[in-house]
């Protein structure tokens, strides 16, 4: 028997009036893992966190903490500390006396001396030492977000609960504090959930992240995992900007993935029943630039050159995104994005014939996308 | 060339209005300063005199009408109904406002209507309880009895106030390790402050200028301003200059709080809580 999950939630069901907040979510974070929870807004992760800290009671459904049940057990008693997308500082107060906050309640109460110190380390690593005086209400957005972090990181707690923590920082400074936070001692010692809508940051931050949607978990995993073993459409759309490319089309008697305009088509490595409706995933990224195209027609391809797959398109319009380029390329009525660094792209007009390979071990098949249910992956 | 025709039309519209509203302010002032052998001339030259201050202060001839204990009367009826009506209506306030039981909303409703119903509706069968319980003519039953003026006040104005405030805000306390009760004292009450300083002036001005109970439910010793000031007007002649210098007097108390007490009712502390 392994040591009990550090958060635990069981089939956790919770209706706010009508609509569904959580529809019998599953979770389960190790001690001292840092875990990201993924998804678009109204998922469920808000009400996912309140439900672990206490602050929402559960319809039905079990959180439990190092393995034990918390029902009833008040949020004081639980010993988590969150930090809320809205602050939730204490408007009538210093930066410092919100800091201080935890440290003089009843149950993490530290000598003054030891707070003030404490508060000073924290308030140094993000960079709000010169700000402690002021009132809250005299701060700015990312300033307040940092305060109310630090309220988090100045106490011990048995698990973090940070609710899109980085949200309102600029650019920069989000980026400058998504390296550090895991480095802080505190946050590597202690189990963290962190929500975010952003996959960059997940992507970043998290030993494994649950991608979480209309209340349900979709799928839990390493970012490898997330990344090369989407478990269906939705998942696979989160992570990567350009997104994935889905194509759809139909299973040939072969086996083929064919377009539905018989553009092209292309040998599929996982068994798919013939006619079957499906989604050809690819990402921008795993796609490489052969050389212009012999035609300007489109030749189909699956010729085997070496490994990689071959198709032939023409230049939609191609965008450049610093040290790379993003093409977007027409084959039949479909279109492929593909991001190629610079140099290779520099040549490139649009309506070119243009050739590129596709790693078969690539290529993601997917069900077609059914309302209100996204295509699952096809696996062996 | 409008333009100007209507800003002086505009000010003669405001000039009336102040003479339509401040004239029975002044024809008080003037009423008390008159002598008592002027008092029915309707001309304005009179030869004014303190006299009917002096006399509504106890300092002149005692003419039978404690005024000054009635005034002290007012002070501690209403000042202990607010303070009552604060203990109990804060947390009732804050209740209301966070959770929802059942019949609560009921609960709410049957508070409110007591501020529906005329207080002469039940003012006779006080009348007689009170006399039954002792409590006819006392300080408690006075206090009591404007439960039913300020309570509904207190609450519903805090109510609002308290849910206005951000339900985190408490949420971040508990989480601090701060139980509930310490959440509430803490967090939540110190930034309804300038509600509170609001709501407690308005209540104290229902309480103080409340005249049915009084008038049924004291005689002389729990007796306050606003049924004292009448009794000048009994005795073989009605002394309207003494019953107006009353009024004046009386008005003095309402209008110091709410001049001290101004710079509260601009709300706004709350400003930055919460991300909009």
């Amino acid at each position: 028997m392994t040591r009990p999950a550090a958060i635990g939630l069981r089939s956790v069901h919770k209706r706010y009036g009508k609509s569904t907040a959580l529809d019998g979510l599953d979770l389960e974070v190790a001690e001292g893992e840092f875990f990201c929870l993924l998804g678009p807004s109204g998922a469920g992760k808000t009400t996912t966190l309140k439900t672990i800290a206490g602050l929402e009671e559960p319809d039905s459904g079990a959180v439990e903490l190092g393995g034990v049940d918390m029902a009833g057990v008040e949020p004081y008693d639980r010993g988590v500390a969150m930090c809320f997308e809205s602050y939730a500082l204490y408007p009538h107060r210093t930066a410092y006396d919100n800091l201080a906050s935890p440290l003089r309640s009843p149950r993490h109460r530290l000598p003054a001396h030891e707070a003030r110190e404490r508060i000073g380390d924290i308030a140094e690593l993000l960079g709000i030492g010169a700000l402690l005086d002021r009132p809250v209400g005299r701060l700015s957005n990312g300033q307040r977000q940092r305060v109310a972090l630090g309220r988090v990181l100045v106490r011990p707690a048995r698990a973090f609960l940070l609710d899109e923590p980085l949200s309102h920082l600029d650019a920069k400074l989000r980026q400058a504090m998504r390296a550090e936070l895991r480095a802080i001692g505190s946050v590597r010692r202690t189990t963290t959930l962190y929500v975010t809508h952003d996959s960059v940051e997940a992507l970043a931050l998290g030993d494994r992240i649950g991608v979480i949607r209309d209340g349900r978990m979709v799928q839990t995993g390493t970012r490898e995992e997330l990344w090369h073993r989407p478990y269906d459409t939705f998942v696979a759309r989160s992570f990567g900007r350009p997104r994935i490319n889905l194509l759809p089309g139909t299973v040939t008697a072969e086996g083929h993935f064919r377009s539905p305009d018989g553009a092209y088509e292309l040998p599929l490595t996982v068994p798919a029943p013939p006619g079957a409706a499906v989604q050809l995933g690819v990402r921008p990224r795993d796609i490489g630039l052969l050389g212009p195209g012999k035609g300007s027609g489109v030749e189909p391809a699956g010729t085997d050159r070496g490994t990689a797959l071959e198709l032939t398109g023409t230049v939609h319009v191609s965008e450049l995104l610093g040290r790379a380029t993003e093409v977007t390329v027409r084959i039949g009525g479909q279109q492929l994005s593909l991001v190629v660094p610079r140099a290779d792209a520099a040549g490139l007009r649009p309506d070119r014939p243009v050739r590129l390979s596709v790693p078969p071990e690539s290529l993601l098949l997917f069900e077609a996308d059914r309302p209100a249910r996204p295509g699952r992956r096809i696996s062996t | 060339m409008k333009r100007r025709v209507l800003a002086v039309a505009a000010d003669l519209a405001l000039i009336l209005y102040f003479v339509f509203a401040l004239f029975p302010v002044a024809w008080m002032v003037i009423l008390s300063l008159k002598p008592t052998n002027e008092l029915f001339s309707t001309y304005f030259s009179f030869s004014p005199t303190f006299d009917s201050y002096r006399t509504v202060l106890g300092a002149g001839g005692d003419q039978g009408v404690p005024f000054v204990r009635f005034f002290v009367n007012s002070l501690v009826v209403s000042v202990g109904a607010v303070a009552l009506s604060l203990a109990i209506g804060l947390p009732a306030a804050y209740a209301a406002a966070r959770w929802r039981f059942r019949g609560s909303e009921n609960l709410m409703f049957t508070l409110l209507s007591f501020r529906f119903a005329p207080e002469l509706t039940v003012v006779i069968p006080l009348f007689v309880l009170y006399q039954k319980l002792g409590l006819f003519d006392t300080y408690v039953g006075m206090v009591w009895v404007l439960q039913l003026v300020t309570l509904p006040l207190i609450v519903w104005i805090m109510r609002s106030y308290f849910s206005d405030l951000s339900p985190e805000l408490e949420q971040a306390a508990l989480l601090d390790g701060y139980t509930r009760k310490q959440a509430f004292f803490k967090v939540a009450l110190p930034l309804v402050k300038p509600g509170i300083a609001a709501v407690s002036l308005l209540a104290f001005i229902f309480a103080w200028n409340n005249f049915v109970f009084p008038l049924i439910l004291t005689s002389s010793n729990a007796q306050t301003v606003t049924v004292g000031a009448l009794s000048f007007l009994g005795g073989d002649r009605p002394k309207y200059n003494l019953t107006a210098a009353a009024a004046l007097v009386s008005v003095v108390p309402p209008l110091l709080l709410a001049l001290t007490i101004q710079r509260y009712l601009v709300r706004g502390l709350s400003f930055g809580a919460v991300k909009s």
